[in-house]
């Protein structure tokens, strides 16, 4: 106590002294947060300053300014509309799936007895998180391919299920429950990470209280189990409305020009409309990254708001 | 009595049940998960491709794996990757940690400035095309450096870290400067020293990161010297691109190799290290 109390008196003591001297005592720190400062400026404020590309005109031979005419012809581009609701549908819906499929996987590990049988499954269920979406893609991309070797359509003919082999990843149709699946595939187990840190921190006396009163095995996952999730979800799911936006690489190493429709997500469509284009505008796509970035930022903003209501705490 | 004896004895029986049903479900979703990556392994060691699974490799073969290590196509991404993953660690723990010290120093001036700035830079961003912009400009396109450049910061990784920091008792600070310890001296005899499980498990984040990057490369890269294996991997199995020299080796034996290759590193880790990879996520709830 006597010690806390020195160190207030301290710190009113440092408090005191004029602003320069403070800053002059602290040099060491401003000295190690140099780094970090002209980092940060390079490589996260400077391209800020590009945004200005987004009214010009921008072309390997010509840089023009045009005013509003990108913001103009980008709320009449059908492909980017497109793009748009296919971020939103497949970023939620991928979203919704996986922390409802690591709820309840999660919910059911913990009535797991047995500590090594828990221990190896969790090994087991994280590891696919530490693998790349290109490996991910890969070895998806394999099994599922119209080869001779592409093991689910040879598989589903042997069984006589099917006569032709299925291109699953070249089909408008089947694509996105592909994505899915393979999302659910590689980021189900790791999603049971925070659920299970929530769990363990459950009042065993619930558990005994639900069991003096008669509870059964179902009941007691469904009123003490499930209800002590309930935050841990709604904050899951605000954390990751924040990024719903910034889809890139998992669809990036799935999809083909042939299911751009139901695929191509904002920045897909940045990225081959700049580098996969004869003669690229940087402007108009600068102009596309700048309304992304606007929304992506107000969705953060609000996602912070929202934590901060639910938790006490924000996202930030 | 009669009464309570039946109440007592049904949910015994029903716990049974449920806990084999249980034990079921979970053998079969660590099968689901298992079996593809059993596949990649036993067909990266097969001489032929086939759609079956096998246990075992029916004409086992190295050389899927000596074609990768011997063909300068392929083993110089493997290189690079390495190379890159180690430094841009490095780095991204040296920045980390030095602005995560810097900003749980509560007294210094200007402080609140500082996490705004950095803040700010998760709430807003310049875009894809800007910053490839800035890049040509710094020469880092065309260069596997720009792999390194773009993960040697990470703010949400920062904050991780100051978080961590918070933990450290401040008597402890309080005692260093009064023993005449500079910031630098508290930094490297006490700080990074109490940190080495939070050290271990942002460098873990940080190498997993570089390791698995593989839309930078294709963003920034097109000269084949400066590419990593992810990008290989990736023109090799969708692009079907294989180099000219690999032609000795059943296809599908090359790519199940160069798939294994490339989980190899983080799956030989993985076992034995398993903790701190868990345990990034829940350093930022140590706060408070």
């Amino acid at each position: 106590m006597s010690k806390k109390k020195n160190f207030t008196s301290s710190n009113v003591e440092i408090r005191k002294k004029p602003l320069g001297m403070r800053i002059w005592n602290h040099r060491g720190f401003y000295l190690m947060f140099l780094p970090v400062l002209i980092y940060v400026l390079i490589v996260y404020y400077w391209p800020m300053l590009g945004i200005r590309y987004s009214f010009y005109d921008y072309t390997l031979k010509k840089m023009e300014f045009v005013g509003l005419k990108h913001f103009v012809s980008l709320f009449k581009d059908k492909d980017f509309w497109i793009s748009f609701k296919n971020t939103l549908e497949l970023s939620i819906i991928k979203l919704l799936l996986t922390t409802a499929a690591s709820v309840i996987v999660s919910v059911f590990i913990n009535e797991m007895a047995n500590l090594f049988a828990k221990k190896t499954l969790q090994t087991i269920i994280y590891l696919p998180h530490f693998m790349s979406w290109t490996v991910t893609a890969a070895i998806f991309t394999l099994f599922l391919s119209t080869s001779s070797t592409g093991m689910v359509n040879e598989t589903l003919k042997s069984w006589g299920l099917i006569q032709k082999s299925i291109d699953f990843l070249h089909e408008t149709n089947l694509w996105r429950p592909v994505f899915y699946i393979v999302n659910l595939w590689k980021e189900t187990g790791w999603g049971t990470v925070i659920f299970l840190a929530t769990l363990s921190g459950i009042n065993p006396e619930l558990y005994e209280a639900a069991d003096i009163d008669g509870a059964s095995r179902m009941q007691k996952i469904w009123y003490v189990t499930v209800p002590a999730l309930l935050n841990t979800i709604i904050v899951v799911l605000i954390l990751n409305l924040a990024k719903v936006l910034n889809m890139f690489e998992s669809v990036f190493v799935m999809y083909n020009s042939r299911v751009y429709d139901v695929a191509d997500v904002i920045s897909t469509y940045v990225y081959r409309k700049t580098f996969l284009t004869a003669i690229p505008n940087y402007g108009y796509t600068t102009a596309i990254g700048l309304f992304k970035s606007l929304v992506g930022g107000a969705l953060v903003l609000l996602c912070n708001f929202a934590s901060k209501k639910v938790r006490g705490r924000g996202i930030l | 009595m009669e009464k309570a004896k039946v109440v007592y004895k049904k949910p015994k029986t029903r716990i049974h049940v449920f806990d084999v049903v249980n034990y079921i479900v979970f053998i079969l979703i660590a099968l689901i998960i298992m079996l593809p990556l059993w596949k990649v392994l036993v067909d990266s060691f097969n001489a032929v491709g086939v759609y079956q699974f096998k246990l075992w490799p029916s004409q086992p073969t190295l050389d899927g794996y000596k074609t990768i290590l011997t063909t300068a196509k392929l083993y110089r991404p493997f290189m690079n990757s390495l190379i890159t993953t180690a430094i841009g660690t490095l780095l991204g723990l040296v920045m980390s940690t030095l602005g995560g010290y810097v900003l749980c120093q509560m007294e210094l001036p200007g402080r609140e400035l500082l996490v705004y700035f950095l803040l700010f830079t998760m709430i807003f961003s310049g875009g894809m095309i800007p910053e490839y912009l800035v890049m040509r400009q710094l020469h880092l396109t065309n260069n596997m450096w720009i792999l390194v450049v773009k993960h040697g910061m990470n703010v949400y990784n920062l904050v991780l870290m100051r978080n961590f920091f918070e933990g450290i008792p401040a008597s402890l600070f309080e005692a260093a400067k009064i023993d005449g310890c500079s910031p630098m001296g508290i930094f490297f005899k006490i700080v990074l020293p109490l940190s080495k499980a939070a050290l271990a498990s942002i460098g873990l984040m940080f190498a997993v990161t570089v390791w698995n990057d593989y839309s930078t490369v294709q963003i920034y890269i097109s000269n084949r010297d400066q590419v990593n294996f992810q990008y290989i991997l990736r023109v090799m199995v969708m692009d079907g691109d294989t180099p000219t020299t690999a032609y000795n080796v059943s296809q599908s034996t090359l790519y199940y190799a160069a798939i294994v290759m490339a989980i190899l590193p983080f799956m030989l880790l993985y076992p034995f290290l398993q903790k701190y990879f868990v345990q990034g996520v829940n350093i930022g709830a140590v706060k408070e």
